[in-house]
């Protein structure tokens, strides 16, 4: 049975059945683009697709969808398909009591890897030669078995691949190795294209705040403007808060439409968080370093 | 004091976030005693150094801050218990975030000053201050001070089309 | 027919940037903008339409930030009575060129001079601009795969809105004079006169455009919530879109000088997508729902607009197709439309 089939059959399942009132999944929109897909009714599953250019992280949805709209409501539960990085966001939003477990059912994928242009371009054709390329961050990815999972579609491979086999993070690597002034020159030449469009923000599920804090009507924290200095502060801003948070679906710069390499920043960040709390998020539902006490023993500075 | 150009001397301005019950107090002692330390740096008083949020450095880089002292309490002494444990683990992760925006690290700075240490604290303020001396003034200033007096006729107007914003 | 070399072009173009701010398309690490250039050579490859940017020539007219005034306050001796204000008006100077314009962008001229010149009180910074910009035209050989600009009145090689319009063919550049404004760049140019037939654009399937009057009886369709579920409310399609003109307006502080506090009086982009974008003062908002707030940007293109102001607020340019992240296509809702 092919995934596909599989994930219709779950979500008609879970829909006849009233365990669930809404699955989030994939389906081929216009122009042979995949987008998300919201289902209520067990007949219209057949809609849900599987395929390698799924690559929208669908939890971004489950916060608004699964709040209470009303005091003393029933609390809703939905199904949701996930990719392993996407599973790892559900660990981090239940950390952070977005919902309740019990609220959503996963259905978590193993997953081939994700295409470049999924999403924007047509998918392309199963057996098509040359083969697409992955985006990097499947390139780079040590797990295609999600973490958390109701239902899983899929076999784990047999082998989970090595580290050292993996390319590593060349841009992360490439950005480490230049002087300050160098880096300073290049977050400036990409920021100048930023529009705070906040389709970065909207597109991550982390990002959830009801008034985002660079978005205040009385410009507390930054100016209204789209200025260099303005748009500094809110990339770097919104990475710190990020950080411990971001589960590397990269989501972010694929949505950007002026291609800046946002998630650099949060890699960046994951990168430091590993190095000194031992910490990567998404792996529990568990809170992240920074709004924990030190262990003990832990000194810092 | 403005930087300006043609001739005067870089006078780094610090701002200084200092904890009510333990830097703060350390600062009061400092100064009780008469003890000489550099006038750069300008005190924030905070109930605690966990309070120091990422956004309030920011600003303050922004804002003109050369350099931003963060002091609090020697952890196990926090009068919120751990609140400076927020502070240890927030402003290693800030430094290397702004190392990696190009900024120097060193111009953000995290130590612990109890109410009794007044030449603590004005040793670690002359030494910061000279520290940010030496590194120049911060990069991130988001305009040029204003000259005074002449601020509002010498400030351009807006420009079209140049890096996608309409304004110097 | 008239027409110019390539080499021609690039230096006449070279000439008039050295005079006036010349914007064309240019790459912009891996991303084609109207940019500032010094030189023809820092244009990005005319054909086909690889080099559209990915936002519209807006900019030039309504930039994303603009500053409307400056304030000085200072304040009076004693209790803060008897300060003054200072206000300076910073209308921007300087004439510009944009070269480079596609026949859709140079359409959205019409959707944003119905609000910002033709409705009084004209806006006093839109229209210097507009009065101090030559627009050279570049017609497309082809339809883009999202374009759909024919349908809504305009065409790949309409020059009813530039100044100048350029039509490549493998004999040069053909160009048409357009206005008054258009002749005076021109002068001094020499262009040879050859003889030929002006090479038409190939088109694209025509999209059904519902007419105005078609948008009430569906105001209340379950569709809008329906299609706006995977809507992220982000504001890339206002953003890239020519005609989309919504802005917000702040005072911010600025460094103050000896005894005046400074001020700007900005505005900036803004979008109706967003949630707080209609939340008024006392918390009520009239469009919580992202249905709303997506059948607003619709009606507002195709209805509100032109009962209100004349044109239609959409050029048919397909870049809110192409941006948007989620497949949110504007040619979808027009169908819905269209078939009921």
């Amino acid at each position: 049975m092919t995934h596909a089939a599989a994930i219709r059959g779950k979500a008609r399942e879970l829909l006849q059945t009233g365990q669930v009132e809404c699955v989030l999944g994939y389906e081929t929109g216009s122009r042979g683009r995949v987008r998300p897909a919201f289902i209520y009714r067990p007949e219209e599953v057949e809609r849900l697709v599987w395929n390698q250019a799924c690559t929208h992280n669908l939890t971004t949805y489950l916060p608004a969808k699964l709040r209470p709209t009303k005091p003393g409501q029933t609390p809703r539960h939905v199904a949701v398909v996930v990719k392993a990085c996407d599973s790892r966001a559900i660990n981090v939003l239940l950390a952070e009591n977005q919902f309740t477990r019990d609220q959503v059912h996963v259905i978590g994928v193993v997953c081939d890897g994700i295409v470049e242009g999924a999403g924007f371009e047509r998918i392309p054709e199963s057996g098509a030669a040359p083969p697409p390329a992955l985006q990097r961050r499947c390139q780079r990815c040590d797990d295609r078995v999600p973490l958390v999972y109701d239902t899983r579609i899929g076999e784990p491979p047999a082998e989970h691949p090595l580290a050292e086999n993996l390319p590593g993070d060349a841009e992360l690597d490439r950005l480490e190795a230049m002087t300050p002034a160098e880096r300073a020159g290049f977050w400036l030449a990409q920021f100048d294209r930023c529009l705070r469009c906040y389709a970065c923000r909207q597109a991550c599920p982390m990002c959830n705040c009801p008034t985002c804090l660079y978005e205040r009507d009385d410009s507390l924290w930054v100016g209204m403007g789209i200025g260099s200095s303005e748009k500094r502060t809110f990339h770097l801003g919104r990475a710190y808060h990020l950080a411990g948070r971001c589960i590397g679906c990269d989501e972010c710069e694929r949505v950007c439409p002026m291609n800046i390499p946002i998630s650099l920043l949060n890699r960046k960040l994951a990168k430091e968080i590993e190095l000194a709390f031992g910490y990567r998020a998404g792996l529990a539902p568990v809170p992240g370093p920074l709004v924990t006490v030190l262990e003990s023993g832990e000194v810092k500075p | 004091m403005p930087v300006q150009s043609g001739g005067e001397r870089y006078e780094p301005r610090i701002l200084g976030f200092l904890c009510t019950w333990c830097s703060y107090t350390g600062a009061d002692l400092a100064g009780i005693a008469r003890l000489k330390y550099p006038s750069n740096m300008r005190a924030v008083r905070v109930p605690c150094s966990g309070r120091v949020a990422p956004e309030l450095v920011m600003r303050a880089f922004d804002q003109g801050a050369d350099g931003v002292l963060v002091l609090g309490c020697h952890i196990g002494e926090c009068h919120y218990d751990n609140g400076n444990h927020r502070a240890a683990k927030r402003m290693p992760t800030l430094r290397a975030l702004i190392e990696f925006a190009g900024l120097e690290p060193e111009r953000l700075r995290l130590d612990w000053v109890s109410a009794s240490e007044g030449e603590r604290f004005a040793r670690i303020v002359q030494e910061f201050t000279e520290t940010v001396r030496l590194l120049g003034p911060c990069a991130w200033r988001s305009r040029a001070a204003a000259i005074p007096g002449v601020g509002l006729e010498t400030t351009q107007a807006g420009r079209s089309m140049s890096e996608a914003g309409g304004r110097p | 027919m008239r027409v110019l070399s390539r080499a021609e072009l690039g230096a006449w173009l070279d000439a008039l940037a050295v005079e006036k701010a010349l914007l064309a398309p240019t790459e912009v690490e891996s991303v084609v903008l109207y940019r500032p250039v010094q030189s023809s050579a820092e244009i990005a490859p005319l054909q086909g339409n690889a080099s559209r940017p990915v936002l519209s020539i807006k900019e030039a007219f309504f930039p994303p930030t603009e500053r409307l005034l400056l304030i000085g306050k200072t304040t009076g001796p004693g209790n803060g009575t008897g300060g003054q204000f200072r206000l300076r008006e910073t209308l921007p100077e300087g004439e510009q060129i944009v070269f480079g314009v596609r026949p859709c962008d140079a359409r959205g001229m019409r959707a944003l001079d119905a609000l910002f010149l033709h409705t009084q009180p004209a806006d006093p910074y839109y229209a210097r601009r507009r009065e101090n910009t030559t627009l050279i035209g570049l017609a497309c050989a082809e339809m883009g795969p999202s374009c759909f600009c024919k349908s809504v009145g305009g065409g790949p090689d309409d020059p009813a809105d530039v100044d100048l319009m350029l039509t490549e063919t493998d004999k040069g550049y053909v160009v048409q004079t357009v206005t008054e404004k258009g002749r005076t760049l021109l002068a001094g140019l020499e262009l040879r006169e050859i003889e030929g037939e002006m090479p038409r654009s190939a088109l694209n399937e025509p999209v059904p455009i519902p007419d105005m009057l078609a948008w009430p009886p569906h105001f209340q369709d379950a569709f809008w919530e329906q299609s706006s579920e995977r809507c992220l409310s982000c504001r890339i399609c206002a953003y890239v879109c020519p005609t989309c003109r919504c802005f917000a307006v702040r005072d911010e502080a600025l460094p103050s000088s000896q005894g005046e506090e400074c001020y700007e009086r900005i505005r900036c982009w803004d979008s109706c997508a967003g949630d707080a974008y209609r939340r008024i003062a006392g918390g009520h908002n009239p469009r919580p729902e992202k249905g709303q707030r997506l059948r607003n940007r619709y009606f507002c293109k195709f209805y509100y607009y032109p009962q209100q102001y004349g044109p239609v607020a959409c050029t048919g340019c397909g870049r809110c197709i192409e941006a948007c992240p989620v497949n949110i296509d504007i040619t979808e809702i027009l169908a819905h439309l269209v078939t009921g």
